[in-house]
């Protein structure tokens, strides 16, 4: 939990920080999915810096928020968020994808502590995150449910099923925050899918809708308060961001949705992000 | 005269009555809530009672979201609906983790599609359940054992799929064994020239089947299989010893089931001739259940010619 009035500053730098973390951890395993993980980071630094009511000394804690990272491909960036947040320790995250490690190749909550729920097979979050927020309600508990999408994936048709669902049940503690980059695996999502325009599909689903820039943590936390001030319905909150954010190089070439970098790469997108080369 | 039931109203019998001592069920349907009689669980339990309309991914998944928050969620609909359509969202988000959900699969076999045609008929079920790791796999017999199933499951650790029929359906003609989650139960014994291994509806198909075979000679057992995974290894795998010989017989695809399971324990522990009846990997049709079951292989004649068929194999007869 970071505090004080210099808080964004200083939520700014764990996002930089978890940056570093995603890429080099994708360059020790060889392994991953750099894009679409530093595309999201700075919403994972709000929601478990600042938004979210967690523990890390009781993962399984009740009374939490959940997060369900629903793009898992992304659980870099998660990953190094858990660890930042004091879940596990930092050590831990060179061992990304590998036997030995918790650090699956995409997340499991029976493996790594702070992970909610299982996910990488796109699209499910949602569903799932409407099924915890429905449990809130039947035993009683007011914790808020964050599931945080791709774009892409919201072209699957549960995600569409639960969105009614979730209106059905006016599940005002649910709230979805899609990472929009606006590029999936195979290419921009205007030129694979007919998704966009995204707001007016989940307006049309019943639920309050807000847009922001999804690298702007002061936005992302003012967002996240409106939604949670929603009464009667489930919120949506329309992330754009960039694919390879704060990596100039990956920014506007799709080969980095899944690519690892060579080690002069590597050290480029470090001093990029103000690290340091060890 | 065949005797009829209705297991899903003894499906949501029980599990009304499990609800009202047990705060965590929650019964999630898919617009299914006529499927299994559930109007008076609604009414009873209205705030633990989910209906996401015709929408089964989102049913299980949500289903996932809820176990994993201390609930036990039972996801009830047409069987083919849970394991085909969100057939990814079973293995993924509830086997996967290993949550308690517990599915409740309607229509199970082709006698349970009654009329419906192929699109209601599922004959698929039980063997994608049993190759999904982690999953309890459950084939009662009939009303009674559906009861006794539900309040059995309800006890058990992680995801568990519960097979049940159209609502018309057979009781078994036999004296009543206890159900036991995971272990056989035999319900005819004449001797061990012959173990006669089923499930399901056509369970009463057997057991005239081996008072047939009496007559005229031939000593065979019939025993109750309803748990096909995991298997009552040891129970089967004695009888196999027993008898050498074996009939499976099941209202499912005769690739992937019961006959499947027996088979291949036996080819591993105890090389004894199986001979699979059930439907022969083709798709079926409209009919009444019994025209269906005579039709599609599993008629009194084909389980007395397979009984044959396997002793003959095992006496070196028939190779």
């Amino acid at each position: 939990m970071v505090t004080g009035p210099d808080k964004i500053d200083r939520l700014r730098d764990i996002a930089r920080l978890i940056r570093i973390d995603v890429i080099t951890m994708i360059y020790t395993t060889a392994d991953g999915h750099p894009g679409g993980s530093l595309s999201v980071v700075d919403i994972l630094t709000a929601l478990y810096f600042d938004a979210m009511r967690i523990d890390p000394a009781d993962p399984k804690r009740p009374d939490r928020d959940r997060l369900i990272l629903s793009k898992g491909h992304a659980c870099p960036a998660l990953y190094a968020a858990l660890a930042r947040r004091g879940y596990f320790p930092a050590t831990d995250l060179p061992g990304l994808r590998t036997f030995e490690s918790h650090l699956q190749g995409h997340p499991d909550m029976n493996k790594t502590p702070g992970v909610d729920f299982t996910s990488g097979s796109l699209g499910n979050g949602v569903s799932i995150g409407l099924g915890m927020a429905l449990a809130a309600r039947i035993t009683g508990q007011d914790y808020y449910v964050y599931v945080v999408t791709g774009d892409g994936e919201i072209e699957e048709g549960i995600v569409w099923e639960a969105a009614m669902s979730a209106s059905k049940y006016r599940l005002d503690r649910l709230i979805v925050i899609v990472d929009n980059n606006g590029i999936q695996s195979s290419g921009p999502i205007c030129e694979v899918s007919g998704l966009e325009p995204i707001i007016p599909k989940w307006e049309a689903f019943g639920w309050h809708c807000q847009q922001i820039d999804g690298h702007d943590i002061g936005q992302i936390l003012q967002a996240v308060q409106q939604a949670k001030a929603t009464r009667g319905r489930p919120s949506m909150i329309l992330a754009k961001t960039v694919k390879g954010q704060g990596v100039p190089f990956m920014i506007g070439d799709n080969s980095w949705h899944k690519r690892v970098p060579t080690r002069e790469e590597y050290e480029q997108a470090i001093l990029a992000l103000g690290g340091t080369l060890p | 005269m065949t005797r009829i039931g209705n297991t899903r109203l003894a499906f949501i019998e029980a599990l009304t009555e499990i609800a009202s001592q047990d705060p965590r069920v929650v019964l999630v349907c898919a617009d299914s809530v006529l499927v299994v009689k559930a109007r008076s669980f609604a009414q009873q339990f209205p705030g633990r009672f989910v209906d996401v309309g015709i929408a089964e991914q989102n049913a299980v998944a949500v289903a996932a979201g809820m176990a994993s928050c201390g609930l036990i969620p039972y996801v009830a609909t047409y069987a083919g609906f849970i394991s085909m359509r969100a057939c990814e969202q079973v293995r993924t988000f509830v086997a996967y983790p290993g949550l308690n959900v517990r599915f409740v699969g309607a229509n199970g076999g082709i006698s349970a599609g009654e009329r419906e045609g192929v699109t209601h008929q599922f004959f698929e079920d039980i063997g994608i359940m049993r190759t999904i790791p982690g999953i309890t796999v459950v084939v009662p017999a009939d009303q009674d054992q559906v009861r006794q199933a539900t309040f059995a499951i309800h006890q058990a650790k992680g995801p568990v799929y519960l097979r049940i029929g159209s609502g018309r359906d057979p009781i078994v003609d036999a004296v009543p064994v206890p159900f036991q989650l995971g272990r056989i139960r035999v319900l005819a014994d004449y001797g061990r020239d012959l173990a006669i291994l089923a499930n399901g509806p056509v369970l009463n198909r057997a057991l005239q089947a081996a008072r047939m075979l009496e007559a005229d000679g031939i000593k065979a057992l019939v025993a109750d299989v309803h748990t096909v995974k995991p298997l009552d290894q040891d129970a089967i795998l004695s009888l196999l010893r027993q008898t050498g010989a074996a009939v499976t017989i099941e209202d499912h695809n005769v690739i992937g089931g019961l006959g499947s399971a027996i088979a291949e324990l036996a080819c591993q522990q105890c090389p004894t001739p199986v001979v699979r009846l059930g439907l022969q990997d083709v798709y079926p049709r409209s009919g009444h259940p019994d025209e269906l079951l005579d039709h599609y292989g599993m008629a009194i004649p084909d389980i007395l010619a397979a009984a044959r068929r396997a002793i003959a194999i095992r006496n070196g007869k028939d190779r």
